[in-house]
């Protein structure tokens, strides 16, 4: 640990000016304070006993911590799974530097002390900096709201009853009215929770597969309705976990009508067919919303390219083996992605030419941060900014193996996939990690 | 009878006919044929199993094909094991992997499987060293049934190529149709499924299937009618208005015999809902090779037994221990 930490001769990208190249960070006190050509006597100025601590990044790409805002730990509750300590420490390894953690624990976290708690817990592990998104209504019961004025005075970055949401579209419309007064926006799953009461994508696959289906035209119908009471309320709305053509439609239909309506896709979503899940029935590719066809995700990628999905995310949901070791009907959704989530967006956007990398990290880091109201300090290399950092090879291939994770939970979707980029030093704060050690 | 050619063969499981090849399939069917010869003879025992544990592990209630797979293991001399069980649950009782594993270090070596869950014995092949043969997975696919009507059809009509087969009733909800789809397409016959829109998969159309929704305009296309069963929950869940429509458009009459082809056969898995998906005079009637199905069943499930066991490699253990 080091006051002051100078990384030199790495590539920048600094997706708040838009600027890239070959350059130097200066951290100190925590924070950027300066980022383009710094000299090492600068440095030295700057810090209070003169001691600098360099990293030499020749090779590498510097930039800004990772952001995601969609990550399911398992505390409180299910501890076992994960814990925000862990948690905050597997997020590090995938170059992620803030996260924002969904409601869905059990308790669910809908009040200012699990709020706070969540907030400790990440302070006290000193990794990945954790923000609670906390739950519109108690208990995500779609019924009284939750002290959303003293939730954000506790931390909280954002509002969703987590995937229960569209059951109660009164609460949700109600929710977003109330949450609109104090600026944070309101994260729905987009799924129609009737229609969608199927294990796989509804289609070819799953009629070959004899599983039940999980139709996309029940995520386009949820987030059409979540865009009207956007609409209504002026409420932010980001639409959590797109993952077919008719959810990509329903947003951009809603853009060109001036919605106040950001997205999301989850990095896996980018890279698993629902033609792999029906071939092994492997229950690590069990994942919710389901994985879809190459056409889906062939618009996916275009919705990323046009701007109308803002945000890469994890998606990150740990789940023990012996849960994943069950009939595929039965066994939970969820798949890890803390870990691969740049390397699934480097390997699927910017080696196959979809995204120019700054526009792929733009949507892991500033993009995100807005979303999360966070973007004053996080998200940029602006000095003043927290001094986080992702620092990665955007060449090196690894498999992912289980052994490859650092995260207890091994449930990926993406098990034996070559992935190309990987990240080589996460800097939190005042804090370099080398990532090649483990 | 004919030997079984062991070249051929070399699955230790059987989960489904869509990853079996056409030499394969054939080469069950005319493994059968020689069996079916057995159950002529007044001493109805073969020694091909001897020595061997045959488990009937069944998660659902089933009456023939339980019985038929119990059959076909006793004439091939094999020790047999029956546990009939609740749905497996993660959080009561143990997982069906554990349950396997446990079998297994009894000293099972085929394991016959009817579960509710689509993949369950993919699951169970995985983590065993054990055979696995599918009875019935959800509603993915019943191997056994599609092979013992396809052997059925064959008895009647020889080479299936461009023989037209209809499949009637809930195509959705049908383990067995999807058998018969897959073993049926890879011996060349035009196959089509009939039944209400909202039964029946249109996705089925890229492997080829006919899709047909009014049963009258089709009735003197088709060599065979497989009629499935129809079951009553599905009109619950609001599939289909009513039974009486269902009958009306859909179920097997004499006056809808009679307008079919005059060698048409009419097949049935069972169990039956007599005056429902086919009338009383017409599954005991001349062009009902009901019954026959079941006598092929016994034979077909006494061919895969000993085929999938001669593929089995030589030494076991108790599965996940040892390859953990």
């Amino acid at each position: 640990m080091s006051e002051t930490i100078l990384i030199k001769g790495g590539y920048l990208l600094d997706p708040a000016t838009g600027k890239e190249g070959v350059g130097d960070v200066l951290i100190a006190g925590g924070k950027i304070v300066a980022a383009g050509n710094v000299r090492l006597a600068d440095a030295q100025k700057s810090s209070p006993d003169g001691h600098v601590e360099v990293l030499q990044c020749e090779g590498l790409h510097v930039a800004p911590g990772l952001v995601d805002l969609r990550a399911h730990m398992g505390e409180p509750g299910h501890d076992s799974e994960e814990t925000i300590a862990h948690g905050a420490e597997v997020a590090v390894h995938g170059g992620f530097t803030t996260v924002a953690c969904l409601p869905d624990t059990e308790p669910a976290n809908d009040n200012v002390a699990s709020a706070l708690f969540v907030r400790r817990q990440s302070e006290q592990a000193g990794f990945a900096d954790v923000w609670p998104v906390c739950a519109l209504t108690r208990n995500r019961e779609g019924r009284e709201l939750t002290e959303i004025g003293q939730l954000v005075e506790a931390g909280a970055v954002a509002f969703s009853d987590e995937q229960r949401g569209s059951d109660t579209p009164a609460a949700i419309l109600r929710g977003m009215s109330y949450a609109s007064m104090f600026d944070r926006a309101v994260i729905e799953y987009a799924q129609d929770p009737e229609l969608a009461g199927g294990v796989m994508n509804a289609g070819y696959e799953s009629a070959l597969a004899g599983l039940s289906g999980l139709p996309a035209v029940a995520e386009e119908l949820a987030i059409a309705r979540a865009c009207m009471f956007a609409r209504e309320t002026g409420c932010h709305f980001h639409a959590g976990k797109l993952t077919s053509r008719n959810a990509v439609r329903a947003v951009k239909r809603a853009r060109k009508l001036g919605v106040r309506v950001t997205a999301e896709v989850c990095a896996h979503h980018l890279a698993v067919t629902d033609d792999e899940v029906r071939k092994a029935y492997d229950t690590n590719l069990k994942v919710f919303p389901p994985f879809r066809t190459r056409e889906d995700i062939a618009w996916l990628k275009r919705g990323l390219r046009e701007g109308v999905i803002d945000c890469i995310v994890s998606g990150h949901r740990p789940v023990p083996p012996q849960l994943k070791e069950l009939e595929f009907g039965a066994a939970p959704f969820g798949s890890v992605g803390l870990e691969t989530a740049l390397a699934v967006a480097l390997t699927e956007l910017v080696h196959t030419s979809e995204l120019p990398l700054l526009a792929a990290i733009t949507k892991l880091t500033l993009n995100p941060a807005k979303v999360l109201r966070l973007d004053k300090r996080k998200g940029s290399l602006s000095p003043g900014t927290d001094g986080d950092l992702c620092i990665f090879d955007l060449k090196s291939e690894w498999q992912v193996t289980e052994s490859a994770l650092f995260s207890h939970a091994k449930n990926s979707a993406l098990l034996g996939r070559t992935l190309k980029g990987r990240p080589k030093f996460t800097v939190t704060r005042n804090r370099v990690i080398d990532l090649g050690m483990r | 009878m004919t030997e079984p050619a062991p070249l051929l063969w070399k699955r230790k499981d059987l989960l489904g006919l869509e990853e079996l090849s056409r030499e394969e399939i054939l080469h069950v069917l005319d493994t059968a044929r020689g069996f079916s010869e057995i159950s002529t003879r007044s001493i109805k025992k073969a020694p091909a199993l001897r020595g061997k544990v045959v488990l009937n592990l069944f998660f659902e209630p089933s009456t023939r094909t339980k019985a038929s797979f119990s059959l076909a293991a006793q004439r091939l001399s094999a020790d047999l094991v029956d546990i009939v069980k609740e749905a497996s649950s993660a959080v009561k009782g143990e997982t069906l992997v554990d349950t396997g594993c446990n079998l297994q270090a009894m000293g099972v070596d085929i394991v016959i499987l009817r579960h509710q869950q689509a993949g369950a014995p993919h699951l169970l092949a995985r983590s065993l060293d054990a055979c696995v043969v599918n009875a019935g997975d959800g509603t993915h696919e019943h191997p056994t049934q599609g092979l013992l009507d396809i052997f059925t059809m064959r008895e009647k009509f020889g080479d299936l190529t461009g023989k037209k087969i209809a499949l009637v009733g809930d195509i959705t909800h049908s383990r067995v149709a999807r058998s018969n789809i897959w073993g049926l397409r890879k011996l060349g016959a035009e196959v089509g499924i009939i039944g209400p829109r909202t039964l029946l998969p249109g996705a089925f159309r890229e492997l080829g299937v006919n899709l047909h929704y009014h049963l009258d305009e089709v009735l003197d296309h088709y060599d065979v009618f497989n009629i499935l069963r129809i079951q009553m929950e599905r009109q619950k869940k609001g599939m289909f208005p009513s039974v009486r429509e269902y009958h009306h458009l859909y179920g097997i009459d004499s006056r809808r015999v009679k307008k079919m082809k005059p060698h048409a056969l009419i097949m049935h898995p069972g169990p039956i809902n007599r005056g429902v998906e086919i009338s009383q005079e017409v599954a005991d009637g001349d062009h009902s090779v009901i019954l026959r199905q079941v006598t092929n069943g016994l034979a077909v499930r006494m061919a895969v037994l000993v085929l999938v066991q001669s593929a089995q490699p030589a030494t076991h253990g108790s599965g996940r221990y040892e390859h953990a």
